[in-house]
Formats: C-alpha cells, sequence, structure tokens
C-alpha cells in the first residue's frame, strides 16, 4: 500500500476553508455557551424554586439526550415547528451551544458552592450588596477554581463542532469527507484530519491549564 | 570502659541476626547514610536515636528493602540481603514494620487488617487467619474493636492494630519506625505498653524512637545517630547516663534530657 | 401541518432493536475500556520508558479527536492497516473502545495516584508482590475516587454511541434517521428519536449523580 498525500496539498484552500468554518464556529459557541452557563448556574444558585427545578431539568435533559440528536433536531425539526429556516452553521451554534451550557451550568453551580461561607460572610461586613458579593468576591473565586472544567468544556466544544458534518456545515469534519470521497484517498485524508484536530486541540487544553497554574493562587480562600 | 564491658557481654557467643558493613544511601545530592556500621543480635531490642533527618529511618526502609541501600553490605542471620524484588518480598515476610502513621488500609476492619498479609501472602485460609488476628487483638488490647474500620479507632488504637497486622506475619524481626510520633500524648502510653510486653517475650525489635524514657526502660541496646553516621552505641546506662561523646550529650541536653 | 404519531408505532421494532444495539455498544465497549483503561495506566505508572510513553502518546491522541473522526478512520483505515474486514458493530466498538480507554486511563491513573504511598509501603513491608498491593490495597481505595468518573463517562458513552450511526450501525439514532428519510415523517421520527434517548439517558444521569454523592471523599 502506497500513501498519497498530495490530494491534501492539492486541495489545501478548499481544506483551509474548513478549518476556518471550524475554528468560527468553536469561537462561536464556547464564547455563547460559557456566557448561558454562567448565567444559568447563577440562577441554579440563588434562583427560587420554579427556577432551579427549570434549570435542572434542563441540565439533565441535555446530559441524556446525544448532541447529534440535538443537531438533527434543530435543523430538521425546529423549522417545522417554528416555521423558520435556520440555515446550517446557525442550527449547529444554537444545538452546540444549548447542549454545552448545560455542562457550564453544573460546573458554574459546583464552583461557587465551593466557595466558603465565611468569604460571603466577610464582604458582607464590609457592607456590600448582594450583587457586589456575587460579582466581585464569589464568581471570580468560582470561575478560576473551576478553569480547568472549563478547559475541558473548550475541548468538548470543539470536537462537538465535527459532528455538525451531518447536517453538512462545511467545517474541516465535512470537507475531509467530502474531499476522501472524491480523491479515493480516505486513509491520507482522515490521518491529517486527525493531525489537523490534535493540532488545534491539544494546545488549547494545555494552554488553559497553564493560564489555570498561574492564576490557581487566586482563587483560594 | 563501660562501652566496651557492654558490647563483650552483648556479643558473647552469639552471631548477629543482622549486620550492617559500611552502608550508604544518598537521595540526589543528600548523603542520608555515610557508612554506618552496626551488628544486632537476635531477641535484642535495639533503640535507634538522633535528630530529625539523621538516616535512623532510611536505616529501616534499607532493612527491608522498601527503599534498598545504595552501598555496603547487609547480612541476615549471615546471609546477604537480595536485591531482586522478588527476594526482597521473601525477606519482607519475615520482617514485620510498623509505620509513622500507621497506614492501615481504610477499606479494611481492624480484623481484616491484621488477616491480610497471612491471606494474601501465606495463603493461610481465611478461617485461620481470623483465629489468629482475634488472639493478636486480644493481645494488644482490641478484642472488642475488631470490627471497627481505621476511621473510627483513635490514633493509639490504630497503631496497636497496625503492631498485630506485622505480628500476624510471625516475622523473626520486627522494626518501628517512630511508632508514636503522630500519636496524642495520652495515646502514646497504651502503645508503648504494647511494645514493652513485645519486648518482654524476648521479640528482636528495632525502633526509631524520640521516647528517650522508652528507649531508657527497654532497650537493650541504643545506637545514636547524627548526618548518616553512628554518632556512639552502647547499652542505655551509657548513653543516658555516661555518655562517650560531645555529639551524643549535645543531642541530649537539646532536647533537654537530664537522666 | 398534519402530524402522524403512529408512525412511531408502526416502526417500533425497529426502534426498539436500535435501543438494544445502542445499549449493547455501551455495554461491550465499556467491557472492552475499563481493562483497557487499567492497563494503559498501569503502562503509564511503570518505570519502563517504551511503555508509559506510548500510553501517554495513545491516551493524549485520543482524548484530542473528535470521535465521529475516529469513527470514520476506523471504518475507512482499519481493514486496510489489519486487513480484515469487521463488521459494522465492530468498527463501531473499535472506534468507541479507543476513545473510551483513553479517558478510562486517565480516571485510573488519577485514582492510583490519589493513593498514598505509604499505604504501597505498607503492603509490601507485609511481603505482598506488587500486584497484590494493587489488587488489595491500592485499586479498593481508588475505587471511591474512580467509580464516581467512571459512571458519568457511562453516561457520556451511552450518548456518543449514537456517533457510530454515520457509519451505518444499526443503532437508535441511525434506526431512527433511516426511517425518518424513508417515511419523510420528519417532526414525528426525531421527536421520538430525542424522546427515546431522553427516557434512557435520563435515569442513567441520576444514577451517575447518586454515586457522586455516595461516594463522595470525605477528608
Amino acid at each position: 500500500m502506497e500513501l498519497d498525500f498530495s490530494p491534501i496539498f492539492e486541495s489545501w484552500r478548499f481544506l483551509a476553508n474548513g478549518l476556518l468554518v471550524t475554528v468560527q464556529l468553536a469561537i462561536l459557541c464556547c464564547i455563547a455557551s460559557l456566557a448561558l452557563g454562567i448565567l444559568g448556574g447563577i440562577g441554579r444558585v440563588y434562583g427560587g424554586r420554579v427556577l432551579k427545578g427549570t434549570i435542572t431539568f434542563y441540565v439533565d435533559t441535555m446530559r441524556s439526550i446525544p448532541v447529534l440528536v440535538v443537531i438533527v433536531w434543530i435543523y430538521f425539526a425546529l423549522p417545522l415547528v417554528s416555521g423558520y429556516n435556520l440555515p446550517p452553521f446557525w442550527s449547529a451554534f444554537l444545538a452546540i451551544t444549548i447542549h454545552v451550557a448545560a455542562y457550564v451550568i453544573e460546573i458554574t453551580r459546583a464552583g461557587i458552592e465551593s466557595i466558603r461561607p465565611g468569604q460571603v460572610r466577610a464582604a458582607q461586613a464590609l457592607g456590600m450588596s448582594h450583587r457586589q458579593i456575587l460579582r466581585e468576591v464569589v464568581l471570580p473565586q468560582a470561575l478560576i477554581r473551576v478553569l480547568p472544567s472549563i478547559g475541558s468544556i473548550v475541548s468538548v466544544t470543539i470536537k462537538d463542532t465535527a459532528i455538525a458534518s451531518v447536517i453538512a456545515v462545511p467545517e474541516y469534519m465535512k470537507q475531509s469527507e467530502t474531499l476522501a470521497a472524491q480523491s479515493f484517498h480516505p486513509i491520507e485524508v482522515f490521518t491529517f484530519a486527525m493531525f489537523v484536530y490534535f493540532c488545534i486541540l491539544f494546545p488549547t487544553t494545555r494552554l488553559i491549564d497553564r493560564l489555570y497554574r498561574r492564576l490557581a493562587h487566586l482563587g483560594q480562600s | 570502659m563501660s562501652s566496651q564491658v557492654g558490647q563483650q557481654i552483648r556479643g558473647a557467643g552469639k552471631k548477629p541476626i543482622l549486620s550492617y558493613h559500611n552502608v550508604m544511601k544518598r537521595f540526589g545530592n543528600f548523603t542520608a547514610l555515610n557508612g554506618v556500621s552496626l551488628d544486632i543480635y537476635s531477641g535484642e531490642v535495639v533503640c535507634f536515636i538522633g535528630p530529625s533527618g539523621s538516616g535512623k529511618s532510611t536505616m529501616l526502609r534499607g532493612t527491608n528493602a522498601l527503599d534498598p541501600f545504595d552501598e555496603g553490605q547487609v547480612f541476615l542471620d549471615g546471609s546477604p540481603l537480595p536485591t531482586s524484588e522478588n527476594e526482597a518480598r521473601h525477606l519482607r515476610r519475615r520482617m514485620g514494620m510498623v509505620f509513622q502513621n500507621f497506614e492501615l488500609f481504610p477499606h479494611r476492619t481492624a480484623l481484616e487488617n491484621v488477616m491480610i498479609g497471612p491471606v494474601t501472602v501465606l495463603g493461610t485460609s481465611k478461617d485461620q487467619a481470623a483465629k489468629a488476628a482475634l488472639k493478636l487483638l486480644d493481645k494488644v488490647g482490641l478484642a472488642d474493636k475488631t470490627q471497627n474500620y481505621p476511621a473510627n479507632l483513635s490514633g493509639g488504637q490504630q497503631q496497636r492494630v497496625a503492631i498485630a497486622r506485622a505480628l500476624a506475619m510471625e516475622p523473626e524481626l520486627l522494626l518501628f519506625d517512630e511508632p508514636t510520633s503522630a500519636l496524642d500524648p495520652e495515646t502514646i502510653g497504651e502503645v508503648l505498653n504494647v511494645m514493652k510486653t513485645l519486648a518482654d517475650e524476648g521479640r528482636t525489635m528495632i525502633v526509631v524512637t524520640h521516647e528517650m524514657n522508652f528507649a531508657k526502660r527497654v532497650a537493650d541496646w541504643v545506637v545514636v545517630f547524627e548526618r548518616g553516621q553512628v554518632v556512639e552505641q552502647g547499652p542505655p546506662e551509657q548513653i543516658f547516663d555516661d555518655p562517650h561523646t560531645e555529639r551524643t550529650r549535645n543531642f541530649l541536653s537539646h532536647l533537654g534530657w537530664h537522666g | 401541518m398534519k402530524l402522524e404519531w403512529s408512525v412511531v408505532w408502526q416502526y417500533r421494532w425497529l426502534l426498539a432493536e436500535g435501543v438494544l444495539v445502542t445499549i449493547g455498544l455501551t455495554i461491550v465497549t465499556m467491557a472492552i475500556a475499563v481493562p483497557g483503561g487499567i492497563i494503559l495506566a498501569l503502562m503509564r505508572l511503570s518505570k519502563n520508558r517504551f511503555l508509559s510513553g506510548f500510553s501517554l502518546c495513545f491516551v493524549e491522541l485520543f482524548r484530542n479527536i473528535p470521535l465521529i473522526l475516529v469513527v470514520y478512520w476506523a471504518f475507512y483505515v482499519m481493514p486496510i492497516f489489519v486487513g480484515i474486514e469487521l463488521s459494522a458493530f465492530a468498527t463501531g466498538i473499535t472506534a468507541l473502545a479507543l476513545n473510551v480507554s483513553a479517558y478510562n486511563a486517565e480516571t485510573f491513573r488519577a485514582g492510583i495516584n490519589s493513593i498514598r504511598q505509604g499505604q504501597v509501603q505498607a503492603g509490601l513491608a507485609l511481603g505482598m508482590s506488587r500486584f497484590q498491593v494493587l489488587r488489595e490495597i491500592v485499586l479498593p481505595q481508588a475505587f471511591r475516587r474512580i467509580m464516581p468518573i467512571l459512571a458519568s463517562t457511562w453516561v457520556s458513552l451511552f450518548k456518543d454511541t449514537s456517533l457510530v450511526s454515520v457509519i451505518a450501525v444499526g443503532d437508535l439514532a441511525h434506526n431512527a434517521l433511516m426511517v425518518r428519510s424513508q417515511t419523510f415523517r420528519v417532526l414525528e421520527m426525531l421527536t421520538a428519536m430525542a424522546l427515546i434517548y431522553w427516557a434512557l439517558g435520563y435515569p442513567q444521569a441520576k444514577l451517575a449523580d447518586w454515586i457522586r454523592k455516595k461516594f463522595e471523599v470525605k477528608e
């Protein structure tokens, strides 16, 4: 068997476009799911009974349904319910975001609950309001503490974008599939794709680890 | 004078059970043992004393090859200590070890902790091991705690279970690595009493300790370590009442020892 | 828009078969990936540089590649490298097991490392072999830390099995998507698929929570 990597070089532009879509999708999903998840996490800890119950149900639901199913449902079924057609990219964005946000909620909750009550009392003694205590004391420490978990969330999000290929979002996985089929060189194309994903994911997780090590002391009260 | 007399009486007509010849041990740049030579005779209680980091515990861990010596020779009953892991296992069966932090297995009851050695290593049946373990726990005064998990025992009780665990292997030699250092003052006594009982039975024991009263009362032979070397050795009367070296005197007066 | 929910009932056996395959994939993968993870963890902790290096590369590689890509890769590349034509099911299992073994290896390694060195020495001092120390002392204690993570890996795995549908393993996702494209009852079939996954996954997620609470390390 001879390996021939030339189709990859010949179609580098095609693959590079896919990579760009992967990166865009991953960044958007990370930002949106972190924002949504942190808000949800605050609601999960400080909300009233109804809000807490709803958020818990939402989190557990997302923990039990595959992201593939969410993606497919939002792309194919949601338009039939809502009457709006979302393009594949935004369907994938929406699906991955609501899926990953559930995990961010859980992480944020765990982070907030790990802060000792003494910290809150100390802030109250200074006369801070609830909102100030949350923003100035609790959240910063909590988020630093859960940074390693956030790192794995980022990694999961990037990996989940590859599943968007099933609804033909032209990201790197989809482009590789297309190229593999057209060039009749699936081995080279998929092996190269592994290399590409590894080169994105490995440094990203390492970077977040390093960031955590530098910041960890700020979260230790 | 008295040390020579002691030594003559001590070694008379017997071969040492353990004999160290110029033993060395390094950890990176740090020399933990720097040429230690020493004999230990059957039936003796030998106490190793000296400041922290002087090499006492390193001697014990080297003796049962948990952390083998780098250089020098050690003879157990006349034959050299093994170097391979497999032979080391045989060696460890002949020596019981008691650790500073007890190191009971938290997922096993007191009884199971005492049984685990005979059952897994010697292949003793569970019934037989349990019977023997009950006797040993009774001996260390814990007949009523056999079903307790270590978390539900006081430090002194845990250490007594650990002693029973070591005894369960019917060792020829017992090694105690600062057995009372991690204990609350009020439970130290119960552990020392058990050790005294064992000494009175004529067991061979090496005890690394900071309990000078115990060493003086129970030991047959005391070895003073400093910076990886033996500063002085002799019977307790010599070491505590009439130390021959300046360094022994310094160490003891540092502890506030006045005889 | 007219909904025809009867289509779900009509294809109930095909969906049930898919459910069985999904559960089978989960169980078989875990049955391989637990011993696989232990072996990789032990290799990683061994003093042999080759073994620990191999384990490190394996674990980092499969933790940093999307599973769906591993599935495609196993489908196209394995038959050529290994030389045997595996069934779609076996190919799916292979891809899942590679992925989950890598995660389990880290779980076991962290669990083993969490046990004090003194515990190992106490076992060795009794004359136990390294293997006996691992089996009798280290693993039972590490179990408390390992179980909760294994449970959540299980829940993730259950969901991830849906990804092997892309190489036509007849799991729940594959069968439901197939019925959808044959009958054009898109909303009904996709909603049914989501609900079945939810009904199966929800109790598992709750069980994983229960295990985590039960084993929570109190120190």
